[in-house]
């Protein structure tokens, strides 16, 4: 069964050198908290993560420019207005239309896949301290109960001001 | 500020929002009354009555209503642009000064709309401006600039509240872990169970940019659109392609003046000198200086492209604006506010005096709001034949409702300071630098 470690880091150098080694050896399911972003530092660390994101927002806009054009274009169609010889498909006021719809579900749908990705909203209790919204790192080892003491271990070693075991049910 | 800890920061941000004291129950209690009687009871009297009570008529049937709207709009244009070409370029004094900065666009676009609802004159019919099937299969007509509107600056709100409350999760979060009571619950909610792990803060981050991409060319588009309501018409005085940079430059100018304003007053009122320094109001003072000379030669174009023309009606109207009195007054007012006093930011002495940046980024958007007053009221009453002209002059209706809109930004702003973080913490605590023990913090 899976149970896990987390320990918590006054200093992001100390946190980012116990989270090489424990990756070094072996150690998968590393999770990093941090009061501030340390994108760079942790993608150094860990490896640098696959951004999803940005399929997300390319089919979104997509589906925005062609709503947009629909939208202006069909009602057209749908309600032909002849005035002055005017086309009744126009496309320079089309594409402002679908300009704006372009960004608008650009927008949404970048939102929605982050919100997707980054599992939130998610209102039941997880490993969390309010410590790490202050002034502390925390690393957090999920691993089977036996290899977790090597983790410990690493942690007080690089500098841990406190390791705790979080046995989940 | 990098004597400062993270802890105090996270103090700091949290006491705005939970410690009051009497002088924000006063401002806010005097908004509210403010807003009744020269916002509400105005509008239900020309609601009843009818716009005859507004100083509008043939063929000025544009007045100060647009005049504010398009003064919002222009306000609004700062904050989320500013911040997202900032963020893009990785400029670091933009962290102390965003999030108020973003929350200024979006109160500016509601604070816009609501002179569009009333405008309408039966705003009940809002929906109207919205395409959506209906029993006579009419459809709204695309090809008109108003109707850009409506999606420009839709989109623009929306992606602008996206925005704000998109950057604000952490902070939210870290608002969560320092309340007790319905704060707990408020707070745990927007949150949505942030929990600061490097998953969440690589897709924050990835995601941030997209924002800040989308945004810039939106905004640039929403003040384009602004101007087509005015340059896609036929009238002297308004049919000018230049008037999409100048409105989009105008629109930066004032948005980066109302910062400077709203700078210098919240760190007044809460006592945030530490965070918003001299070094801010340095450098937003040449952003001012750059727009100011870069305002004034768009402005110098837009006349000379009416003097060009050769034709009567176009100089008329010029003639109109710059040397008949009362406009002429107005017009060199506005031309000392926003051409010869930004000048003096050139010396730094000025740029970091509060009171100088104070007084000059008033002035500022007291000339932009003279320009958009000038582009409509000196336009429509000159039409081409003189038998057309009838000078609009706003009516007490009108003047109170404008007072009304400042008072309702200002109450918006004074709920967002006690509400929202107003500060990003985060970013803040980006400023002072990642705590490394080689290098210490």
């Amino acid at each position: 069964m899976n149970h896990s470690v987390l320990g918590f880091f006054p200093y992001a150098d100390r946190l980012l050198g116990a989270a090489a080694r424990l990756k070094q050896a072996g150690y998968r399911n590393i999770t990093i908290f941090s009061p501030i972003p340390i994108v760079h530092e942790v993608d150094h660390v860990l490896g640098e993560k696959k951004n999803p994101i940005k399929f997300f927002t390319f089919f979104g806009s997509l589906t925005g420019f062609f709503f947009g054009t629909t939208l202006a274009f069909g009602t057209a169609a749908l309600y032909i207005l002849p005035r002055f010889g005017k086309p009744v498909w126009s496309v320079t006021p089309t594409v402002v239309i679908a300009y704006e719809t372009t960004i608008l579900l650009g927008v949404f749908a970048t939102l929605v896949s982050f919100l997707f990705f980054a599992r939130l909203p998610y209102y039941k209790k997880r490993v969390y301290d309010i410590k790490i919204g202050v002034d502390r790192f925390g690393l957090l080892v999920r691993a089977e109960e036996e290899k977790l003491r090597y983790v410990e271990e690493v942690l007080k070693e690089a500098g841990a001001e406190e390791v705790k075991r979080i046995y989940e049910d | 500020m990098s004597n400062i800890s993270y802890r105090e920061v996270n103090d700091d941000v949290v006491r705005t929002m939970t410690e009051t004291g009497r002088s924000y129950y006063i401002a806010l209690s005097l908004c509210l009354v403010g807003i009744v009687i020269t916002f509400g009871l105005p509008w239900v009297y020309q609601i009843y009555t009818g716009q005859g009570v507004t100083g509008l008529h043939s063929p000025a049937y544009w007045g100060v209503y647009l005049t504010n709207f398009v003064f919002w709009i222009g306000i609004s244009h700062s904050g989320t642009l500013l911040s997202a070409i900032l963020f893009i370029t990785q400029t670091p004094w933009r962290r102390s000064i965003y999030r108020s900065a973003e929350a200024m666009t979006f109160f500016s676009v509601v604070t816009a709309a609501t002179m569009v609802f009333v405008h309408m004159g039966r705003p009940w019919n809002w929906y109207w401006t919205f395409p959506y099937p209906n029993q006579r299969e009419l459809w709204t007509n695309f090809k008109s600039p108003l109707m850009f509107d409506v999606f420009a600056i839709g989109t623009y709100a929306t992606a602008s509240f996206i925005f704000l409350y998109f950057g604000s999760i952490p902070d939210l979060a870290a608002v969560r872990d320092r309340v007790a009571g319905w704060r707990k619950s408020l707070y745990g909610a927007l949150a949505l169970g942030w929990r600061g792990t490097d998953r969440e803060w690589d897709l924050l981050q990835k995601a941030y940019t997209f924002f800040a991409v989308f945004i810039i060319p939106l905004a640039v588009s929403v003040h384009s659109i602004v101007s087509w309501d005015f340059a896609s018409s036929k009238i002297p005085g308004l049919n000018k392609t230049i008037f999409a940079p100048y409105f989009v430059i105008g629109a930066i100018y004032s948005g980066s003046a109302g910062i400077v304003t709203l700078m210098i007053l919240l760190r007044k009122a809460i006592k945030f000198e530490k965070y918003i320094t001299h070094v801010h109001f340095d450098k937003l003072g040449i952003l001012l200086v750059v727009m100011s000379l870069l305002w004034t030669y768009v402005n110098i174009t837009e006349v000379f492209t009416g003097w060009y023309t050769g034709t009567s009606y176009e100089l008329e109207s010029l003639s109109y604006r710059m040397f008949t009195t009362p406009f002429a007054y107005l017009f060199w007012l506005m031309i000392a506010c926003n051409t010869f006093f930004p000048l003096l930011f050139v010396f730094r002495k000025v740029r970091v005096s509060i009171v100088a940046a104070l007084l000059i980024s008033i002035g500022i958007n007291i000339g932009m709001w003279i320009e958009r007053y000038l582009i409509i009221s000196t336009s429509l009453p000159r039409k081409f034949l003189p038998n057309m002209w009838r000078d609009y002059f706003p009516s007490w209706v009108e003047i109170s409702l404008t007072v009304g809109t400042f008072l309702f930004f200002t109450l918006l702003f004074l709920l967002f300071v006690k509400l929202w973080p107003s500060f990003s913490i985060y970013e803040i605590k980006e400023d002072i630098g990642i705590p490394m023990e080689k290098k210490g913090h």
